[in-house]
């Protein structure tokens, strides 16, 4: 479904050279008051790579995921998409987020329209397509996606895991070069679950750069090319999955996954 | 639908038992009044800001305890006269003959109280206006003009209404001369035919006619004429208004062009009130002289005012909201959201009865503007504040995950509230909305006090030519009913509509 140059090998891409860099964070700090909620982020993802992020509740997980398509704000620091520093003043927002997908926990489908308008409104407002165009393209989406025969209905009628898989398509619509997951499993029953992880892993076959916060501890070790605890605002360790979930070094990180894999 | 029926049915209900109840008052030991020294210690009825209630006043917290009644209209005064709320009606001589005609269970006492002068009132500085009337009226007194006017109204039976004043041909321009006048005083000015006529419309037509000018009539609240004239709403007011040291303070008068005298209205002691059926009073209320056509004339202006008012409501609410919703999320449009919180509280803090006076008699004092325009512009400035609050507590209202979802896809602020915010937020105060509006609709019912003739008024001018409250009052919360029922049904049904994305 993506039709750019990016599909190609991705599953061994940690060591890439710069220019396949897509968001590069340099010492991101964010307060709520006075309460600093991220202590100074940096990182590097590239093109391809599916990036998990676990850590206990309030650790900033969140906040540094929002915070990449700035519905928060960052207080300092920077961010740089595809070569441009979004944090900068001037810098047209709605254009950059127009490249960055994001789904929520709470799916957020727009309560008003119908499950196929939820994934037209945002290509045809945009000017991306004609209203036929991104018809087709929904249809085609809801195809993949196993549910067609739901386009008319409105989102009140389906369970968590159809709403999700849809806001997953919604996000899919606008061609987006990075995605977003904010904790996208924690509000389904768990034997819906599976569903929404599974067309996460078919994403990630494809190609698509995710990061992904998560308490799917077995997702994060199947898929992610990389895992990243966070802890008080900090990144407390990063590796990739086999050594990250075999062989932890930080204290904490040990406590927790003693905790979540028990 | 059943529970439309079952509410129509106890509107019956209570109809009939008011009628019931009516015709059963008990004639209670009550003061009876048969001359002047019998005043003190009685129940005085007055038209407020007539003379007669300044004569009256002297009587007011006497040891006695005279209690002094005022009314808007001599036909309320009259009503509870009947009624047996009060002992006495001081009034005009001539209104006293029309109404005691009408009431065959009234008399007029024959001691008079007080002699006194008709003129015109003029504002103070427009001597120049003053004195065209002065020489006109001069002129109408020697022709004899104005005694056949007399005549034609207060003049003996053989003489009453043998001496129409025709309006004469002639060239009109000079301007126009706008009178204030409180239609409810026979033969002074009343409705006939749904037209303002009587002895002041004929005296100001003769003086228009000689001076070239033409002429406009302003019904309104007797007490609302001086200031009127005043304020320069009105260029004269002319209606049986009698010169008095109180008034000379405040407005100029002319030269006057009739005497009149106060007299005393008692009930009849030999005469019991004579009852008319239900279909009698029904005939008499709304089908003589086609009297009707006040509740439809006032229902087609109570119409257009709530129609327009809410549009401009709706446009202005939902303007305000969205300012004011901006700057909480993003700290846009920080003057104007200032300006919006002061209209809010300005507005939401003072009665629109207020504001509908302040409107007119203050903001658009020097322009000749419409009613209907003042009316909807005041009720739709002041709904605007209501709507703007009810919108934005249904922004407020819809989850905030809604508006995160919108922007995270790189639609734009005024995209995401047009497309996603604004239709939920809708759906959700529809019916905070609709009772806004039913209340508007009911609020409108105090245009008459800028003289519009809205529904409520006309259920009023039948009211001082029939001198029943009864039914004409019925008619109007009847159809008041009528209207919001059909309100309430069409809100429900859109309601109904905006649900299907629903379970």
């Amino acid at each position: 479904m993506k039709d750019n140059t990016e599909s190609k090998g991705m599953l061994e891409n940690t060591n890439k050279g710069n220019e396949n860099v897509l968001v590069e964070v340099r010492d991101l700090r964010k307060s709520f008051d006075n309460h600093e909620v991220l202590c100074g982020i940096s990182t590097k993802i590239t093109k391809g790579e599916v990036l998990a992020i676990i850590g206990p509740s309030g650790c900033g997980k969140s906040t540094f995921l929002r915070s990449i398509n700035l519905l928060e704000e960052p207080t300092s620091g920077q961010i740089i998409f595809e070569g441009t520093d979004i944090t900068q003043n001037g810098v047209d927002v709605n254009q950059i987020r127009q490249k960055i997908g994001m789904v929520f926990q709470q799916f957020n489908l727009f309560a008003n329209k119908t499950v196929k308008e939820n994934i037209m409104l945002a290509p045809v407002k945009l000017g991306r397509m004609t209203k036929q165009e991104a018809e087709k393209k929904a249809m085609e989406l809801l195809e993949r996606i196993g549910l067609p025969q739901k386009a008319d209905a409105y989102p009140a009628m389906l369970s968590g895991g159809q709403k999700q898989r849809i806001a997953i398509a919604r996000s899919l619509a606008m061609n987006p070069d990075v995605m977003l997951f904010d904790e996208p499993t924690s509000a389904l029953d768990p034997e819906m679950v599976g569903e929404v992880l599974n067309l996460m892993r078919q994403l990630a076959a494809e190609g698509m750069t995710m990061i992904v916060v998560t308490h799917e501890m077995g997702f994060a070790r199947e898929v992610a090319n990389r895992v990243m605890f966070f802890h008080d605002g900090v990144i407390q360790e990063e590796n990739k999955p086999e050594e990250f979930f075999g062989n932890p070094k930080n204290s904490r990180l040990k406590e927790f996954l003693a905790g979540v894999l028990a | 639908m059943k529970k439309q029926r079952l509410l129509l049915f106890m509107m019956l209900c209570f109809l009939l038992f008011g009628l019931c109840s009516c015709s059963k008052k008990s004639e209670g030991e009550k003061m009876r009044v048969e001359g002047i020294d019998d005043l003190p210690g009685t129940k005085i009825g007055v038209q407020i800001g007539t003379t007669g209630d300044t004569y009256a006043q002297d009587y007011e917290g006497d040891e006695e305890g005279t209690v002094l009644e005022k009314y808007n209209k001599g036909a309320d005064a009259i009503q509870a006269l009947k009624q047996d709320k009060i002992d006495c009606v001081i009034i005009d001589q001539e209104p006293a003959k029309a109404f005691v005609e009408k009431n065959k269970e009234l008399m007029i006492l024959s001691e008079e109280f007080v002699t006194e002068n008709y003129a015109v009132c003029v504002a103070k500085e427009n001597t120049e206006l003053k004195e065209k009337i002065n020489g006109a009226l001069a002129q109408l007194e020697e022709d004899g003009t104005l005694d056949n006017i007399r005549k034609n109204y207060t003049g003996t039976d053989e003489e009453k209404g043998k001496f129409p004043y025709k309006k004469q041909d002639v060239k009109r321009s000079n301007g126009t001369i706008i009178m204030a006048t409180n239609a409810s005083f026979k033969p002074y000015e009343y409705y006939e035919n749904n037209e303002i006529v009587g002895f002041d419309v004929d005296m100001m037509q003769a003086v228009c006619d000689r001076l070239g000018m033409k002429l406009k009539i302003q019904d309104m609240e007797f007490d609302a004429i001086i200031s009127a004239v005043q304020s320069g709403k009105a260029d004269v007011g002319a209606a049986g208004m009698t010169v008095n040291e109180d008034r000379l303070k405040s407005i100029g008068f002319t030269d006057s062009y009739t005497t009149s005298k106060q007299v005393i209205i008692v009930r009849n002691p030999e005469v019991t009130a004579q009852k008319l059926s239900l279909s009698e009073n029904i005939k008499e209320n709304f089908i003589t002289d086609g009297r009707w056509k006040y509740l439809a004339k006032g229902l087609v202006n109570t119409l257009i005012i709530t129609i327009f008012a809410i549009m401009i409501g709706i446009v202005f609410g939902f303007l305000i909201a969205i300012v004011r919703t901006s700057h909480d999320k993003n700290g846009n449009f920080r003057i104007l959201n200032g300006l919006c919180k002061i209209y809010l509280t300005v507005i939401r803090g003072t009665p629109v009865m207020v504001q509908i006076l302040i409107i007119y008699y203050v903001i658009f004092a020097a322009v000749d503007i419409n009613k209907i325009l003042v009316a909807i512009l005041a009720f739709g400035l002041n709904s605007a504040a209501y709507v703007a609050e009810i919108v934005r507590s249904g922004i407020m209202a819809v989850d905030e995950g809604q508006f995160e979802a919108g922007r995270s896809l790189g639609l734009t602020y005024p995209m995401t509230m047009t497309n996603i915010i604004l239709p939920q937020a809708v759906k959700n105060i529809l019916p905070a909305l609709g009772n806004e509006f039913i209340n508007l609709l009911k609020e409108t019912s105090i245009s008459g006090y800028i003289g519009l003739a809205d529904l409520t008024r006309g259920g009023v001018i039948i009211q001082s030519l029939t001198y029943e409250a009864f039914l004409p009052l019925i008619a109007v919360a009847l159809i008041y009913l009528a209207i919001v029922m059909a309100l309430t049904a069409g809100v429900n049904k859109l309601e109904r509509s905006l649900r299907t994305n629903e379970r």
